[in-house]
């Protein structure tokens, strides 16, 4: 860590809602927890973010996100894509799929029109608007960061505070939570954020898998959701 | 081809307002006209919801080219600040009709400061209805301001609710600076050849 001013900043960009890839749009199961009024309080809010990150943003999108970073360093693009093809493949709920890939389309769609890709970020990118791949938001991420000089540890904690921030302005959104006690969940959080992405930071792309099965059958559960707010 | 090589309609405004309505009664002329048109509707929160929306276009449009584009609560993010979503779902229509002319996107129901961002809608309509308040032209939100072209709906319910057409007329050219605007009865089809003629002409002939 102590990246270089203007790495700190792209990785405040890129974990930024204002960055324009529908993040908003996104809620991964969350809607239908609280359509089916599963989540009473701030505690359960807090406790079902918490098994997210240890069982799916570590263990799955992590991996990903820093073998993909990794991969890009060294330009390896075949090394990118084996990792994209497998988050995919274990991306249960098909809602899941959805969010992260129009996500990952977005994101290097708009890194790809300013120019800021080097050649296997350009070769991965193209590849995503042609269909050739799946473009998973984690993996798009990995690649868009590395490029900024944002390092595998940085870009992969910058990457879950968006996903914890995303998902409490979600539940904020649909439910009734209070700013502060929003701000709280997200202070109780930061310890795990930073256990999941330490641990996982330096698996080897074999080791990438998930296991949170509630979340997944919610995810799917969504798509007859009876009211949706959220893509997913 | 892609979100970039089609023409784009935004229509936008608060709830009830009528811009369903309106959508409903543009989407037929425009195919009667010769246009290949897609259909986007943000917010549709009920599967029954979308049911209706294609029951209202079965014989017009083709299914694939309706689309329900969800937008995590935030309508005005959803047209605004961050399109993204809507423009994924403009690329898919374009890559399965290439010859698509013109998609329609309703906005989901916002507030008078909702305007769309310029690289989703090369025109944007704003839908109010008289039925809101007599004031709300006088409120110069971004979205009554900001519009190509503001439509005040319901003009058939002034009376009931104290609202003076002549005032709003009036209050209107003020705010819109010469920019046009349409008075409409949507739901007896009065007003909207005005307002479709001007779409033409202005997005589909420019």
């Amino acid at each position: 860590m102590g990246s270089e001013p203007a790495a700190f900043l792209s990785a405040l960009r890129l974990s930024d809602s204002f960055l324009p890839v529908g993040g908003y749009t996104a809620s991964y199961g969350l809607e239908q927890y609280l359509n089916e009024g599963r989540l009473e309080d701030g505690e359960e809010l807090r406790e079902l973010l918490a098994a997210y990150l240890r069982r799916l943003v570590g263990p799955a999108e992590t991996v990903a996100l820093a073998n993909a970073n990794r991969a890009s360093a060294a330009g390896d693009l075949e090394g990118i894509l084996a990792v994209d093809e497998r988050l995919h493949a274990l991306t249960m709920p098909r809602e899941f799929r959805e969010s992260a890939t129009k996500a990952g389309a977005k994101l290097c769609e708009l890194f790809l029109e300013d120019g800021e890709l080097d050649a296997a970020g350009v070769a991965f990118a193209r590849r995503v608007a042609d269909g050739e791949t799946p473009g998973g938001y984690p993996v798009a991420f990995g690649v868009v960061a590395r490029r900024q000089g944002v390092e595998p540890l940085e870009a992969a904690l910058a990457h879950a505070h968006g996903f914890v921030t995303g998902l409490l302005g979600a539940a904020q959104r649909l439910g009734r939570f209070g700013h502060t006690e929003i701000q709280a969940i997200l202070e109780a959080l930061q310890p795990t954020i930073v256990a999941v992405c330490e641990r996982h930071v330096d698996a080897e792309p074999a080791a990438m898998a998930s296991f949170a099965p509630l979340a997944e059958i919610m995810g799917m559960r969504h798509e007859r959701g009876e009211r949706r707010l959220f893509v997913s | 081809m892609g979100y970039r090589d089609v023409a784009k309609i935004g229509v936008g405004g608060p709830v009830g307002s009528g811009k369903t309505a309106l959508v409903e009664h543009l989407v037929p002329r425009l195919v009667d006209d010769g246009y290949e048109v897609g259909v986007i509707a943000n917010d549709i929160m009920t599967q029954e919801d979308a049911d209706v929306f294609r029951e209202s276009f079965a014989d017009v449009v083709p299914p694939e080219l309706i689309e329900g584009v969800e937008t995590g609560a935030c309508p005005h993010t959803g047209i605004r600040e961050d399109p993204s979503m809507n423009l994924a779902a403009v690329d898919e229509f374009t890559e399965r009709h290439p010859g698509l002319d013109v998609v329609v996107i309703e906005s989901g129901g916002d507030n008078l400061a909702a305007t769309f961002n310029p690289e989703l809608a090369d025109y944007f309509l704003f839908v109010i209805s008289v039925a809101e308040g007599e004031d709300i032209p006088r409120k110069r939100g971004p979205g009554v301001v900001q519009a190509d072209l503001l439509v005040i709906n319901k003009v058939d319910l002034a009376p009931y609710v104290d609202a003076d057409l002549e005032v709003i007329e009036a209050d209107t050219a003020a705010v819109r600076e010469g920019a046009p605007f349409a008075f409409t009865d949507c739901k007896a089809g009065e007003g909207i050849d005005a307002v479709a003629e001007r779409i033409e002409r202005e997005v589909l002939f420019a």
